[in-house]
C-alpha cells in the first residue's frame, strides 16, 4: 500500500482505521500486520509514523520517481544518478519495486501533493500508468485521495450526464471537454466567462487573486450555508441547508460508493437542490437562449449567421 | 430537552464519507458525535439549525429567496458563457440539477477536481 503526496493521518483521519490499513480482511486476517505501508512525500508528516517505509523525495520530483519506478518495474536499466536527483538512495527505489511486485494486492493512494505540484495531471497519469503496468505482475490499483465531501459525486454525476468528469463546456449545446481551457481557474484568470454560479465552494478564499478579481467583476451567484468570502464579492447570495447535517441526499465516498445522508437537524433554509431547481425553473420561464439575443454577437446574427 | 439520535449518520467533511456515525441532536444543534474523528466532530458541531444568516442577499442587501432566484436566473440567461462551479459540498441530487441548469443556459460546468 503506497500513499503518495498525501497526509491521511491529518486530512483523512479515519482512512487508516476504517478502510485501508488496520481493517482485517479475508486475505489479511491480521490487519495491519499483513500489510506493508509506504509513504512518499516531500516532508515527514505525522502519517510517516504509520509507515513501514518512508521515502522523502525532493519537491517537484514526483514525476521523476514515477518514471524511474515504471522503468525498473519493466526491468529496464536506470542511470545511478537518477535516484540522487530525486533525493533517494537507489537501493530504496529497488526495495520499493521489490515490495510492489511481492504484494498480492497493491494500491497507490495519491493526494494533492502529487496532483497539484510540478507535473500536475501528468503526475496523476503517471501513477495510473504505473498501477496499470504493475498488473503484469500482481493485482494493483490506484485511487485519488479526495478532499471535500462529495467531489467524487460531482465526477460521477457529470460523467454519467455529460460523459466527462469535470470542466465540461455546454455552450454549443453538446458537451466538450478540455482541461486547461474549460477548467475554472483558467477560465477566470483569462476572464472568459461573464457570469458564475458557485455552489458548495468558496473560490474567494482559495483561488489565485486574478481569478477572484474576475469573480468580483462579473455577476457571481453563491449558494452556501454561510456568507463566505465569495458571497461578499458576489451580486447574489442564497443561504442553503448544510449537506449531510440538515440537507438530505446522496454523497459518493472516494471509492465511488454512493451513501445516503442522514441529516440530524432541520434547517430553516432550503437545500441546494431546491434552490438550483428553482433557478432552473426561473430560467425556463424566460425566452429561449439564442446566439446574439443579448446583443454581443448581434452583427454576426444580422449577417445571416 | 429531548434528544434525537441518528444512527449510521454520514459525515461529508472529507472524502472518507464515514457512514457509521451516531449523532445526538436537540432541535438546534448536534451535541454528540460518536465514532467521528476530530475533523468530523467539529464539522458536525459547527453547523446548527439556527438562523444565523439572512436567507438571501442581493448586492449585499437582504432579500427574499424568491427575488434572489429571479435575479440569478436573469444573470445566467443574459450571460454568453456562464460558469457553474463548485459542487463539492452538495448532494448528487443538487449536482444533477446543476448539470441540467448549465445545459439550459449553455454554460460550462466544473468542479473542484480541475483545481
Ligand atoms: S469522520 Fe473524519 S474521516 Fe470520516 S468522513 Fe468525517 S472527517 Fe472524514
Amino acid at each position: 500500500m503506497i500513499y503518495w503526496g498525501g497526509n491521511p493521518a491529518e486530512c483523512h483521519p479515519r482512512h487508516f482505521t476504517k478502510y485501508s490499513l488496520t481493517q482485517k480482511g479475508k486475505f489479511t486476517p491480521n490487519g495491519r500486520k499483513d500489510r506493508t505501508m509506504v509513504l512518499v512525500d516531500i516532508r515527514e508528516t505525522p502519517s510517516a509514523k504509520a509507515a513501514d517505509l518512508f521515502l522523502q523525495i525532493r519537491p517537484g520530483k514526483d514525476f521523476e520517481l514515477i518514471s524511474v519506478l515504471r522503468a525498473l518495474v519493466k526491468g529496464q536499466r536506470v542511470r545511478a544518478d537518477a535516484a540522487a536527483e530525486i533525493g533517494l538512495p537507489m537501493q530504496q527505489v529497488h526495495d520499493l519495486v521489490g515490495m510492489m511486485k511481492a504484494a498480492r494486492f497493491g494500491i497507490i493512494f495519491f493526494g494533492m501533493g502529487l496532483s497539484m505540484t510540478r507535473g500536475k495531471h501528468m503526475n496523476s497519469a503517471g501513477v495510473l500508468m504505473l498501477a496499470a503496468e504493475m498488473n503484469a505482475f500482481t493485482k494493483f490499483v490506484a485511487m485519488p485521495m479526495r478532499g471535500h465531501g462529495n467531489v467524487t459525486g460531482a465526477d460521477v454525476v457529470m460523467r454519467y450526464s455529460t460523459g466527462y468528469p469535470f470542466g465540461v463546456n455546454l455552450c454549443r449545446g453538446y458537451p466538450r471537454f478540455n482541461p486547461g481551457e474549460f477548467s475554472t481557474v483558467d477560465l477566470l484568470v483569462r476572464g472568459d466567462n461573464d457570469a458564475c454560479l458557485v455552489l458548495g465552494a468558496d473560490p474567494g478564499a482559495t483561488m489565485p487573486q486574478p481569478a477572484i478579481d474576475h469573480l468580483a467583476r462579473i455577476p457571481t451567484i453563491v449558494l452556501d450555508p454561510k456568507v463566505t468570502h465569495t458571497s461578499r464579492l458576489a451580486r447574489v447570495h442564497i443561504t442553503t441547508a448544510v449537506t449531510g447535517v440538515s440537507a438530505p441526499g446522496t454523497a459518493y465516498r472516494m471509492d465511488e460508493i454512493p451513501l445516503p445522508l442522514r441529516p440530524a437537524l432541520k434547517s430553516p433554509y432550503p437545500t441546494d437542490e431546491q434552490v438550483v431547481r428553482r433557478i432552473r425553473e426561473a430560467v425556463q420561464r424566460r425566452p429561449a437562449w439564442l446566439p446574439g439575443r443579448n446583443g454581443k454577437h448581434g452583427n454576426l446574427v444580422s449577417h445571416g449567421m | 430537552m429531548s434528544l434525537t439520535v441518528v444512527k449510521n449518520a454520514t459525515c461529508t467533511f472529507c472524502g472518507c464519507v464515514c457512514d457509521d456515525i451516531e449523532l445526538h441532536a436537540n432541535a438546534e444543534k448536534i451535541v454528540a458525535t460518536k465514532r467521528a474523528c476530530s475533523l468530523g466532530e467539529s464539522w458536525f458541531k459547527n453547523h446548527t439549525a439556527e438562523r444565523l444568516y439572512p436567507e438571501a442577499l442581493i448586492d449585499g442587501q437582504e432579500a427574499t429567496v424568491d427575488a434572489a432566484v429571479e435575479v440569478a436566473a436573469d444573470y445566467l440567461v443574459n450571460a454568453n458563457m456562464p460558469l457553474v462551479y463548485g459542487m463539492s459540498n452538495v448532494t448528487c441530487e443538487a449536482q444533477r440539477e446543476a448539470v441540467s441548469l448549465a445545459e439550459l443556459v449553455g454554460g460550462i460546468i466544473d468542479s473542484h477536481t480541475s483545481l
